[in-house]
């Protein structure tokens, strides 16, 4: 196959430069809200950050499934692997949440470990060098991960087959480290944020939440790379019907988790675990949770029923698109309710607090911001490798099946 | 799947396949009389003992204050779980339209129709006085008092009855081509039962399109409603407020535990028919291969859900739950934990984690110990929680009795009666699959060739 056709459009360029220009106004505004309002921004980045965090993690993770398992989607993998070579960028931005850790975190302060029974059972874990010495651990691993996989993966455009058994073994290992990592950081990142909440499933709401990401930013990107040769040649309707299928599961999956999360702290009803969903279901937040609902399982669940609609990129996207928008509600559900509208972390506050709905101005810059770099990180990875992975022995199989029957 | 066409062109032709297939159907030996009788009087046994238990009452088992879930409801998780193997084995097999699913696949939906009715009996069993387990279902009651909605002892009654309906529908849909060969290859009595259940089979074109989405569209829709099945029966546990019971992950976890232990319990079963009765041109070393790989993914997973568990109980210090928590980490229970461990992750991943030992005995020495794993770790979901609930006033032990240990056999005993049984009137492995198979026809069914319509002739 004459690889010099695979490389990207022109038009990619094009959209770097646009997200460049849209992420550097971005940060500028965050800049801003970081001398007006710092307890708004590092709230608002971590909630922006864990999407782009996502997309990559999951990005990172459906290639190691990918080559674990074949299938005709792999003619996406090097969408999926130029999303994970952002990583090291997205350790980059991680630097805010650390500034802001003190915030963010009950647990940073000393007094109110002091003054709590269970803050103080977890210090040993839960302190700030361990917690900086994990993220460290986090970042390493899931940087070499997705260093070591793209590596090879561009061995093999070489024609060197000898790692294709080694891509196999480093993916079946790999995706034990990324559920490991990405539980011990969900409860890092995210769940200590309350410093009493817990909830088992939650590792798994990150691992189905960063999945359905990556498959919904895969969609949009490769639709954007339909329109133009080389992939308008090469991109059949069932390699999208593939995608729009596994991303069906997956939105099943993230309503079946959050359901089963919902339905058994409600009925359970003790004191560790049910403030957090009653912060979520009172003072304008209930209508939040009814549009994720809504909007985040029914609604793209119905339209993904229909065959017609998986097979058509110019029509999946849009579902795509949505539910890319929906997974950062989501995220947006997840943190925000643990924050008074000035920003504080409710939980650090003297006395007793109720967090009111809203929303900040930041919460649209800082997607912006990190959203824009990150992306213009993505197209220039994007554009750095050939569009397919031409040496990829089952390719060639992904490419000749009619398949998508079901 | 790449390895489709290497397996099914080293099969035998299809004279032979009838030949070898159907031959348990039609010849019996005395040790198929002996294997009956045997399995049969352990069943026996069991049953003596269920009545021995209802006519003296329930004080003849261990089942005591506090701890009110023994053995039974242990068994009942436990046959649950091993019916996942069926369907959802067989179903995600057949949606991907992996070609070497084919001699899987009824073995496996088998499995899943016997260990659901195994299973749905143990609350009944479980109950003092069997007689009343109509309570459980939706009857008119003007009153309201009983069937109680909200618990999930209800919602089990409508899960397993679903699975049940739909596992059973999609055991025996594939049935009926192989029926009709049956029924042309027999005379006499045998000849008018399988007349009636080939259900007029011809092999027209329009019946093998009409089977075809049928079968499509069962493995769609059993796959959610298996799920949810195992779903509902972790609900039976994560909805009470008993220490490390109510624990959200309780869902995903034994669904995985279910898939995992059914995986074991197939690969014992496959293992088993392929010396008794000589499959082992059918039963190909690959297709053990296979089913260890996926068993080792799940002990991975399983190995996941203890240790998240774990982790996120010590992290949350809630004091009832540590206490519940030491007592299988490093107390009572310790022993039979790391047993567990051992058995459902360290045997797996050293066994199949090896490419070298992951041959047939390989994986049945790995399924052998995943059987008892999951077992055990049913168990030990069920009695260091109830023996430990809040306030040591409520703390006690349990000790199995031997009405609840011959049951107990006796249920591992109907499993392979059954089983025998089934082997004895259907050709464990789906013959007119096998045969397409041969066809390079990706779909799940082959196109209505001459072959076909002709199938009362030459199937």
């Amino acid at each position: 196959m004459d690889t010099t056709v695979l490389t990207a459009p022109q038009d990619l360029a094009a959209h770097r430069s646009k997200a460049l220009v849209v992420g550097l106004v971005g940060l500028a505004a965050c800049g801003l809200g970081f001398v007006l309002n710092r307890d708004q921004f590092f709230r608002s980045w971590l909630i922006a950050y864990l999407l782009f965090l996502g997309i990559a993690l999951g990005s990172m993770a459906l290639v190691m499934i990918q080559h674990l398992t074949g299938g005709t989607w792999g003619v996406f993998r090097r969408v999926l692997e130029a999303s994970s070579r952002t990583l090291p960028l997205l350790a980059l931005l991680f630097l805010p949440v650390v500034l802001g850790m003190s915030t963010l975190y009950p647990w940073t302060h000393d007094d109110l470990v002091r003054a709590d029974e269970v803050l103080r059972h977890r210090q040993p874990y839960q302190n700030t060098g361990f917690f900086l010495a994990r993220a460290l651990v986090y970042f390493a691993s899931w940087i070499a991960l997705a260093w070591t996989l793209t590596r090879w993966s561009r061995r093999q455009d070489e024609g060197d087959m000898s790692g294709n058994m080694l891509l196999q073994r480093v993916s079946g290992a790999g995706l034990v480290i990324y559920a490991l990592t990405i539980t011990l950081a969900g409860v890092d990142w995210v769940m200590s944020i309350n410093p009493h909440w817990y909830s088992t499933l939650f590792g798994f709401l990150m691992i189905g939440g960063q999945g359905l990401s990556a498959l919904a930013f895969t969609i949009v990107i490769a639709t954007l790379l339909v329109k133009d040769e080389p992939m308008s040649g090469l991109l059949k309707p069932h390699h999208f019907h593939d995608l729009g299928k596994l991303m069906f599961a997956f939105v099943m999956l993230w309503a079946y988790f959050n359901f089963s999360q919902f339905l058994l702290t409600y009925a359970a009803n003790l004191l560790e675990e049910i403030p957090y969903f009653i912060a979520r279901i009172n003072h304008g937040w209930q209508y939040l949770a009814l549009f994720l609902i809504v909007f985040h399982f029914a609604v793209p669940w119905l339209l993904l029923l229909s065959r017609d609609r998986k097979r058509n990129p110019a029509r999946l996207v849009w579902v795509a698109a949505w539910i890319l928008f929906m997974r950062y509600t989501d995220l947006f559900m997840l943190v925000t309710p643990e924050f008074a509208s000035t920003g504080q972390n409710l939980h650090m506050l003297a006395g007793e607090h109720e967090s009111l709905f809203f929303v900040h101005w930041l919460d649209l810059a800082a997607p912006l911001g990190i959203g824009g770099v990150w992306l213009w990180m993505f197209f220039t990875q994007l554009a750095q490798r050939p569009l397919l992975a031409f040496g990829d022995p089952y390719l060639r199989e992904s490419m000749e099946t009619a398949g998508g029957g079901h | 799947m790449a390895t489709a066409s290497n397996v099914t062109h080293s099969h035998p032709s299809p004279e032979r396949m009838s030949a070898d297939l159907l031959r348990p159907l039609l010849q019996t030996s005395w040790r198929f009389y002996l294997l009956v009788a045997l399995l049969g009087s352990i069943v026996a046994a069991g049953a003596v003992a269920w009545v021995t238990q209802m006519f003296f009452g329930f004080g003849i088992s261990g089942i005591r204050w506090p701890i009110y879930w023994g053995f039974y409801v242990t068994n009942f998780v436990f046959w649950i779980g091993i019916s996942h193997a069926g369907t959802l084995i067989s179903a995600i097999l057949r949606l991907v339209n992996a070609g070497w699913r084919r001699p899987v696949t009824r073995c496996a939906e088998v499995i899943t129709a016997f260990a659901l009715m195994i299973g749905a009996m143990f609350p009944i069993i479980h109950l003092g006085r069997p007689w009343l387990a109509f309570w459980l279902f939706p009857y008119s009651s003007e009153r309201l008092i009983w069937p109680n909605f909200r618990s999930p002892l209800v919602w089990d009654f409508f899960a397993i009855n679903t699975y049940l309906t739909g596992s059973m529908l999609f055991l025996l849909l594939p049935m009926i081509p192989d029926f009709a060969v049956v029924r042309d290859k027999t005379t006499g009595l045998r000849h008018r039962i399988y007349r009636t259940l080939a259900l007029g089979w011809r092999g027209t074109p329009k019946q093998w399109h009409r089977l075809e989405s049928a079968m499509s569209i069962m493995a769609v829709a059993i796959i959610p409603v298996a799920v949810s099945v195992h779903t509902i029966v972790s609900f039976d546990f994560s909805m009470a407020p008993v220490p490390m019971w109510q624990s959200t992950i309780f869902g995903p976890y034994f669904v995985a535990g279910a898939i995992f232990s059914g995986i074991a319990g197939l690969i014992i079963a496959m293992a088993v028919l392929r010396k008794v009765l000589r499959l082992q041109e059918y039963l190909l070393p690959l297709h053990f291969e296979n089913l260890g790989k996926l068993l080792l993914v799940m002990a991975l997973l399983w190995g996941y859900f203890v240790f998240n568990e774990r982790l996120v109980t010590y992290y949350g210090n809630e004091p009832s739950e540590m206490t519940v928590f030491w007592q299988t980490q490093r107390d009572n229970y310790a022993p039979l934990y790391w047993t567990m461990v051992i058995c459902n992750f360290v045997l797996p991943l050293i066994i199949l984690g090896i490419r070298k030992f992951r041959t047939i005995t390989g994986c049945v020495i790995a399924s052998i110990g995943v059987v008892i794993g999951m077992w055990l770790e049913r168990y030990l979901i069920i009695v260091p929680s109830l023996g430990h609930k809040y306030l040591p006033y409520s703390f006690g032990s349990y000790r199995p009795q031997p009405a609840e240990i011959t049951i107990t056999v006796a249920t591992f005993a109907a499993m392979c009666l059954l089983y025998v049984l089934f082997a004895k009137v259907v050709p464990i492995i789906s013959i007119w699959e096998m045969k397409a198979g041969d066809h390079p026809s990706p779909s799940l069914i082959p196109p209505a060739t001459e072959h076909h319509k002709l199938g009362e002739l030459h199937l």
